[in-house]
């Protein structure tokens, strides 16, 4: 098992956010985690990454009590993340977006007298490779197109050579062609380089095409998780995702 | 040190403070509606100060020439900051702190010489006005009339301002705009007014203190500088936006600075700056401030 | 424009060259009042360039860093006077004890960002201007520390410009090849967005304090340059009006080129002499160019001319990039 919670809380003012979490991930599994809007998905994310404090409760990454560690160094031991709302490097060139991350899994970050451009650059073009934009190296991050940084930013994540990555909400915003042409990339990678994966979604095509488990989140908890069977037939689930999603969930 | 001479000394004190409280309200008026840094806040004293000194001259001839003086005065600095405002900070709203900061000390330059053109380099004084003249024995001490006045004064304006942004139509806006820009737009408050508002009523009081201070002390070149930094102490330490918490980092300064003296002279200014960073670093939002 | 552009980036080398004759040579063409302004263009760039390793590459606003100058200035006029060490141990003691200072205060205001962190810089610059001013016993107060004894090698103006320049070409030098590097690299993916760089397991503190060290120490170096320069110090070294004048220079010649702060340099320091011969109110100009700058040319001179005269794509990384822009 290679990611574990237990019990996790989080709440702001007199708001929950999270409620008494409990996660049991696989290694090699492709989870994803569904719920309607201001359910606490991001906010799930942001406790397992270190960015937000946790009220109570513990994470525990391959056999290692994280709770409390600062971001940087839960990166470092593996977690990489994607985020929903873009977050690259926009002046840097493409290039450099993802060369950068390749330094700090290189441990050159520190670097202060090489010549950066004569490093790293076979790893960095394997990743922009990857992810479909070796053509782009050149342009600044922030003139590609929404779908491109989408694949940027998935690059950046991948440079950090993650064993567990979190993308959250990675087809947001595209059409039908570029959501499927990004879950198959996703999936490919994920095969390449033996990822786990936790996803959160809304597109549910995505979601039932290659969820291997899925949990639902509503209010701050799970309050149910399955197979995508399992999860499709549920009465609970669809009364709660009528309201929000009826036609993405009529048309499964 | 005597009973006396401590309560003198905080008197002292205070009445500064009152003036720095005048001057430093505006500011973080400004800071906290415009989220703006302006560093010529201090030069808008300035010319306060100035204009003071040119219609008091001016009106010499006229009976309480002082009380005409500080109705006038403030206005007329508000409406240069209208312009200010209109003409240069719109520009930079939605800015990085970094501009704020060298085009309101360009603004700085631009003032100061504007009034060494106008007035001269030399050193002017007003005399203190009648009926506050005078001194008043306070606990075995002669204590000037006029800063009593000053202290009178400052505690009006507090109040006045509380009244202002807690019970009226204009107030409500104020704290609307301040909370949330966008939706206070979506409301229909025509916000680009209230932020030239806000400004103007943030120089008028700068214009105000400029006008009071004057009686006490002298009007000069340099004094743009030797307030505004002691303003940022205490809208830091009172809390970027906050009236009550510019009152109380306004007393806490003048306090600090009136017995600062007595017990390390040489380093009294140094503990403004030492209580600034101690703020800045565990409690940034400043002693009456709300966290971002 | 175009054409002009081309003919520009072929001749890259060639114009470099002749930049480097004209500074070797200028004491031989110009008059010595010239050539000091050069020297104190030269010390001003250098400040620049340290400072806008915070400002334009890791995106840190500092309000103070004539705080540290000064420390660098005072370092070396103490050392000299007070404690009659050599010029060498003088000159080296500056960026030491810069970036000691460097360490302490930076520890202090990197625990904040954006506009706290700028006024923390505020904050500990006045304190050490406040220091300098008030400890008349050991920096002489407002007094100042006057008649400091540099060798006397450093009395002809042409000796100490050299000097300058040799010392300000190697820091410039230094300063260059530290923002190629990966670190380089690091620190602009910070100014570009510093939540993202913890997530690609950058301690993102650590990065940001080592930015404000490195800029200290350059700072320093500075300091101690006009130390020796003018042969006295003075507590307004450290005045945050000396940090508003380091600001402009990188505002004015453009904080995202690396050129930028000396282009500044050389631009203000040439319109404050000239402007201030011309009238005196020479600072109510200066003060209307800062205006203008921020409001129509925030990308400074270089950046507004690396826009026209930036190639027609962005060149390939790793091809040898224009020694101007990034």
């Amino acid at each position: 098992m290679i990611l574990e919670t237990q019990n996790l809380v989080k709440s702001f003012g007199g708001l929950t956010a999270v409620y008494d979490v409990n996660l049991r991930i696989q290694e090699g599994e492709l989870a994803s985690i569904i719920g309607p809007n201001g359910a606490g998905k991001t906010t799930l994310f942001n406790l397992l990454t270190g960015h937000l404090p946790l009220d109570s409760g513990r994470v525990i990454f391959q056999g290692r009590d994280i709770t409390g560690l600062p971001p940087h160094t839960i990166s470092r031991m593996g977690i990489g993340r994607s985020f929903q709302r873009l977050n690259i490097f926009p002046r840097l060139s493409t290039f450099d977006n993802v060369q950068v991350a390749v330094f700090s899994a290189q441990r050159q970050s520190r670097n202060l007298f090489s010549r950066a451009s004569k490093l790293a650059r076979r790893e960095t073009e394997a990743i922009l490779d990857s992810v479909g934009l070796l053509d782009k190296k050149g342009v600044k991050g922030g003139l590609l197109a929404h779908g491109d940084q989408k694949r940027l930013e998935m690059g950046i994540a991948l440079a950090v050579e993650p064993t567990l990555l979190l993308l959250d909400e990675p087809t947001q915003g595209m059409s039908p062609r570029e959501s499927a042409e990004i879950t198959r990339l996703i999936q490919k990678l994920v095969k390449e380089k033996g990822l786990t994966l936790i996803f959160v979604e809304h597109d549910m095509n995505v979601v039932f095409g290659i969820s291997d488990n899925i949990k639902v989140l509503h209010q701050g908890r799970i309050i149910f998780e399955g197979k995508p069977e399992e999860v499709k037939n549920n009465e609970e689930v669809q009364r709660i995702y009528l309201g929000e999603e009826k036609d993405a969930w009529s048309s499964r | 040190m005597t009973f006396e001479a401590a309560a003198g000394q905080a008197l002292s004190g205070i009445s500064v403070g009152m003036v720095l409280f005048l001057i430093a309200v505006g500011l973080s008026i400004i800071f906290g509606t415009l989220k703006v840094l302006n560093l010529a806040h201090g030069s808008i004293y300035m010319v306060g100060g100035f204009l003071c000194f040119g219609f008091t001259s001016a009106l010499a001839q006229v009976p309480g020439a002082f009380w005409w003086t500080l109705i006038l005065a403030p206005v007329v600095v508000a409406l240069l900051g209208g312009v200010i405002e209109i003409l240069l900070l719109r520009r930079i709203y939605a800015q990085d702190v970094l501009y704020q900061y060298i085009l309101t000390f360009g603004l700085i330059l631009i003032l100061g010489e504007t009034c060494k053109f106008i007035w001269g380099v030399g050193y002017h004084t007003v005399s203190v006005p009648w009926p506050v003249n005078g001194k008043i024995p306070i606990w075995g001490l002669s204590f000037p009339v006029y800063n009593l006045f000053l202290i009178g004064c400052g505690i009006a304006v507090f109040l006045g301002l509380l009244a202002l942004m807690r019970y009226t139509g204009l107030g409500r806006m104020i704290r609307a705009v301040t909370f949330n820009r966008e939706m206070a737009n979506a409301l229909g408050i025509n916000v680009p007014r209230v932020y030239t508002g806000v400004f103007m009523l943030g120089c008028w009081l700068a214009g105000l203190a400029g006008t009071l201070m004057p009686p006490m002390s002298v009007v000069a070149l340099g004094s743009d500088m030797a307030v505004i930094i002691e303003c940022f102490i205490i809208v830091v330490i009172g809390g970027l936006g906050s009236l009550p918490g510019a009152f109380l980092g306004s007393i806490i300064l003048g306090l600090l600075t009136a017995f600062g003296i007595y017990i390390i002279p040489k380093l009294a200014v140094a503990f403004a700056f030492l209580l600034m960073i101690v703020v800045l670093v565990i409690r940034p939002w400043g002693l009456m401030g709300k966290p971002e | 424009m175009k054409g002009l552009a081309r003919a520009f980036h072929s001749h890259r080398l060639a114009l470099r060259l002749a930049l480097l004759v004209l500074l070797l040579i200028l004491p031989f063409i110009l008059k010595e009042s010239w050539v000091s302004l050069a020297n104190e263009m030269l010390i001003m760039a250098l400040a620049g360039c340290a400072l806008n390793i915070m400002l334009g590459y890791t995106g840190m606003v500092s309000f103070g860093p004539a705080g540290l100058y000064a420390v660098g200035a005072y370092a070396t006029a103490i050392l000299l006077t007070r404690y009659h060490s050599s010029f060498i141990i003088a000159l080296i003691g500056a960026p030491i004890l810069a970036g000691i200072a460097g360490v302490i205060v930076g520890w202090f205001c990197v625990r904040r960002s954006a506009t706290y962190f700028a006024l923390l810089t505020l904050a500990f610059s006045q304190i050490i201007w406040t220091i300098i001013f008030e400890w008349y016993d050991f920096t002489g107060g407002d007094n100042g520390i006057v008649s400091i004894p540099i060798p006397e090698f450093f009395f002809t103006i042409s000796h100490c410009y050299y000097f300058t320049l040799a010392v300000v070409g190697a820091c410039v030098l230094l300063l260059w090849t530290i923002i190629q590097s990966p670190f380089g690299k690091t620190l602009q993916a910070i100014r570009e967005n510093p939540g993202r760089t913890e997530f690609i397991a950058i301690p993102l503190k650590r990065y940001q304090l080592a930015a404000f060290v490195l800029s200290s120490v350059f700072l320093g170096v500075a300091g101690s340059l006009y130390c020796v320069f003018s042969g006295s110090v003075f507590p307004d070294y450290a005045h945050w009006v000396k940090s508003t004048d380091m600001l402009v220079i990188c505002l004015l010649g453009g904080f995202y080129n690396f050129t930028g702060p000396i282009v500044g340099s050389v631009v203000y320091i040439l319109l404050s002499k000239i402007i201030a011969k011309q009238t005196m109110f020479w600072m109510f100009f200066l003060g209307a160019i800062i205006v203008f700058l921020v409001l129509f040319m925030r990308n400074g001179i270089v950046g507004f001319l690396a826009d026209k005269f930036s190639p027609v794509t962005d060149p390939a990384p790793g091809s040898g990039k224009d020694g101007g822009g990034r």
